[in-house]
């Protein structure tokens, strides 16, 4: 069983300070787009997008949410290809980002069919589809797509971390873990250890946010 | 006009011939009215609106000269550009392909470069540092190590001394009364700023273990500074300040130069430098884009200049001059020595973080405030030469996890919960010194092409053994001093920064692209004036050095103007 992904800062919605002097218009513009204006999918195909979100769902897993409340993360990747906008480089050997995620894609449900007699990996369990992943996080799965495309980088530099930062982006992710979010332009006053403004992330009465399952090591895996 | 330089007449005045002035955006949210140069042959062309050509720029405009400075990216307006927002800020890097490769290729794009007016010091970290004396002699120091192209400066730190007091004046660098590492003739401009609990969590573990620590000199307002406010701890600094306490580029020489008559061109992105029969520069050829160019990008502009001065940074100014062959230097502008691309450098960027029992919020204030040079010395019984600081960081939730994903392959339900303990990590994270190499290079790449159908940058970047060793002895340190501040749970993640090297400066014109002066051996009206002209790195942050270097420039453009060499 998978520990319960229960908030330190369970009262702390971020959304709370929407009209407060921490948001500026441009801040509100640049928010408001990523909570009401989820786009379309335009690039992905149907599969690329069945596969894309089994991935997302084992990389930021969100059992915790109503799926009408889980954070949007297919969208944005799909939009910033469809737009073709860049990171400003790529790696020697990666093909440019469009076809990097085409064939990255391919290339999981590649390994997916290579390891599981022929399934494609949005129709594995979890702990299978946790295990096609580490292959290629690992740099050495089977699947033809990586004898072209090296698996390690594409999973560290283009899979993974773009469905993190995305996820981390959002305002249901930064009230989970007691970010303040946006901060102009009042700033901050408590900058000191344990300083909290009022308009920050507060612990619950019951002791540090830190709880003991949460200290140190339990985070590796 | 101040100077009798001979180099242009400035009888032109902005709204002449019945035209509208131009507008540019102010500090303050405001229009302010700008000349139009576009259809004149200015005395100097600037190339790149940042750390090196916004100084060079405003000097030379303020000495009197009509200058155009040319920017690939636009002209933010501080107050309603600039987003809370780590994603919605990615607008403010370059963003254009580049390839990166060799044996351990250099993250690009946020990482390191900047695009748009302020160039990367509107997203910069502000830590403002001299280098040492000792920094300009290298060779000298540490003799010639197998593999490497240690090179003394062509300049000294007498030389740039002078210069340095200039801009930390400028730019009203924070800073402590007591500075340990380096002895100063004048306080800084502004007190230090309140450490942050990151500042806090360093100078802890350094008095645990003995070693000399300080407050971070910042190029950020303690106190109000005419038009601008003291920094409010707000923390975006890497994502453009919204305030204006920051004195990048954007906010200080900019308005200078505009005031002092210079047009300041945002979205024009130079493609090639032209020259004439003689090998002098006669111009640059640029693309325009943006809503307030009238433009979109398909058609190339000539800007007329009498000087030009490269500052794109170590990347592109290396790929323009690359990209300006001709007949006449069919092997690019300025590089008759092949040294243009070569000894591209980065700094040693390693991170390491650690879990504390207090809660630390790395998101608040300024991310560096805290510093120690202690490491920044070749030191006895270790098995590497030169040296690195340790500075405090303190990534944003975004940027955080995805450091922490990468360097411990966390994802799933365990990156979740650790990163419920967000608040409770701290880090540092190194400037070290990294060698010259002959091989670690920009070029242009064979096949990759821009929107503007330009050849983009391949950079190869590989570390010397050297590098490795100090990088795992700072790894050895930044964990002594994390855990003596109470810091459990080490990890640490590799990173770079900065970029340097590219057109390196030197006596020798077969060894080095630039003299002194930052003029062209090759091209007496042709300077470069930005990160790329370092021939070592040293091993603080760079952007005070590129800023007093072309404070200096300014100084000799003048100069050679005032001989009636340009
Ligand atoms: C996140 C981050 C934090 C940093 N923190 C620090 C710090 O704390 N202290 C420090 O000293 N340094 C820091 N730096 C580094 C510092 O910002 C740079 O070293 C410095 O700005 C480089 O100055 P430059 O003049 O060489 O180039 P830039 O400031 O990058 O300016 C180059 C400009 O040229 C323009 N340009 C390039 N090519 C063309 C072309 N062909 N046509 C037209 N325009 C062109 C670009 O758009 C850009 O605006 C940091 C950098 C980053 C990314
Ligand atoms: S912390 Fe200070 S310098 Fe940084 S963005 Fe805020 S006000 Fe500007």
């Amino acid at each position: 069983m998978e520990n319960p992904l229960r908030s330190p800062y369970p009262d702390y919605n971020v959304l709370d300070k929407w009209s407060s002097l921490d948001w500026d218009d441009q801040t509100r513009d640049a928010v408001s787009r990523r909570l009401f204006n989820v786009p379309e999918i335009r690039f992905f195909t149907e599969s690329e997008k069945r596969t894309l979100e089994a991935v997302v769902e084992r990389i930021v897993p969100q059992p915790d949410r109503r799926q009408d409340e889980r954070i949007p993360i297919v969208p944005w990747i799909d939009e910033k290809l469809h737009g073709d906008r860049r990171d400003g480089y790529r790696y020697d050997g990666m093909p440019p980002q469009r076809e990097a995620w085409r064939r990255g894609l391919a290339g999981i449900d590649d390994t997916s069919s290579a390891i599981f007699d022929g399934k494609g990996f949005a129709d594995l369990d979890g702990p299978a589809q946790d295990e096609v992943l580490r292959r290629i996080e690992h740099g050495d799965p089977p699947g033809a797509t990586w004898t072209t495309l090296p698996a390690g980088r594409f999973f560290t530099s283009v899979l993974c971390v773009s469905i993190v930062k995305t996820y981390y982006a959002h305002p249901s992710a930064w009230s989970e873990v007691g970010y303040n979010g946006p901060s102009s332009p009042r700033g901050h006053m408590r900058i000191w250890e344990d300083g909290v403004d009022p308009w920050e992330a507060h612990e619950p009465p019951d002791g540090p946010a830190m709880t003991a399952s949460n200290k140190a090591g339990d985070a590796e895996r | 006009m101040t100077q009798g330089n001979g180099m242009g007449s400035h009888t032109r005045t902005a709204g002449a011939n019945g035209e509208r002035p131009l507008l540019a955006p102010g500090i303050h949210g405001e229009a302010v009215p700008m000349r139009d140069w576009s259809r004149d042959e200015v005395d100097v062309c600037v190339v790149g609106a940042g750390a090196g050509g916004g100084v060079v720029g405003a000097k030379l405009a303020e000495a009197g000269f009509s200058v155009v400075i040319l920017d690939a990216g636009p002209h933010w307006d501080p107050l309603h550009d600039f987003v809370s927002d780590e994603t919605a800020s990615h607008k403010l890097f370059w963003t254009e392909e580049r390839v990166t490769g060799g044996k351990d290729p250099v993250e690009l794009g946020s990482n390191n470069s900047g695009q748009g007016v302020g160039g990367s010091t509107v997203h910069y970290s502000m830590i403002a540092m001299r280098l040492h004396a000792d920094d300009f002699r290298r060779r000298t120091l540490e003799g010639s190590i197998a593999g490497a192209d240690l090179q003394d400066w062509p300049l000294t730190y007498e030389d740039l001394e002078p210069y340095y007091e200039e801009v930390e004046q400028a730019l009203q660098i924070a800073g402590p009364v007591h500075y340990p590492w380096q002895k100063r003739r004048r306080r800084f401009p502004q007190r230090e700023h309140q450490l942050n609990a990151s500042a806090n969590m360093l100078v802890r573990g350094c008095a645990a273990l003995g070693i000399p620590v300080a407050a971070a000199p910042v190029a950020t307002l303690s106190a109000p500074h005419r038009d601008r406010p003291p920094c409010v701890y707000r923390g975006f600094c890497n994502y453009g300040c919204s305030t204006n306490a920051k004195s990048s580029i954007l906010v200080t020489y900019i308005p200078r130069a505009i005031r002092a008559g210079a047009e300041v061109r945002p979205n024009a992105m130079v493609a090639r430098i032209e020259h004439d029969a003689t090998g002098r520069a006669t111009g640059v050829l640029h693309f325009r884009t943006g809503p307030s160019s009238g433009h979109n990008g398909s058609e190339l502009f000539r800007q007329r200049a009498k000087a030009i001065i490269v500052a794109g940074y170590a990347i592109e100014t290396p790929r323009l001059l690359l990209n300006s062959a001709s007949p006449l230097f069919p092997n690019g502008l300025a590089n008759s020595s092949g040294m243009v691309g070569r000894y591209f450098m980065i700094h040693a960027g390693h991170q390491t973080f650690a879990k504390f029992p207090e809660r630390i919020g790395q998101y608040k204030a300024p991310p560096g405030l805290a510093i120690t040079e202690h490491f920044n010395r070749t030191m006895p019984d270790v098995d590497f030469s030169c040296g690195y600081t340790v500075e405090v960081v303190g990534p944003h939730v975004g940027d955080f996890a995805g450091r922490m994903s990468a360097a411990r392959n966390l994802w799933g339900s365990a990156l979740r919960r650790a990163m419920f303990d967000y608040n409770y990590y701290s880090g540092l994270g190194i400037v070290g010194e990294t060698l010259p190499r002959l091989d670690n290079r920009v070029k242009l790449h064979d096949t990759e092409r821009d929107r503007y159908g330009l050849p983009v940058a391949h950079v190869l970047f590989g570390h010397h053994e050297n590098d490795q060793r100090l990088i795992d002895h700072s790894i050895g340190k930044m964990t002594e001093i994390l855990r003596a501040a109470r810091g459990e749970d080490v990890w640490g993640v590799n990173r770079t920064a900065h970029l340097m090297g590219t057109c390196r400066m030197g006596s020798d014109p077969n060894a080095s692209v630039v003299d002194a002066d930052g003029r062209a051996h090759d091209v007496p009206n042709l300077f470069i004036c930005d990160g790329s002209v370092f021939p070592t790195s040293g091993a603080v942050n760079p952007s005070l050095t590129i800023q007093a270097i072309a404070a200096r420039t300014a100084d000799r453009v003048q100069a050679a103007a005032a001989r009636g060499e340009l």
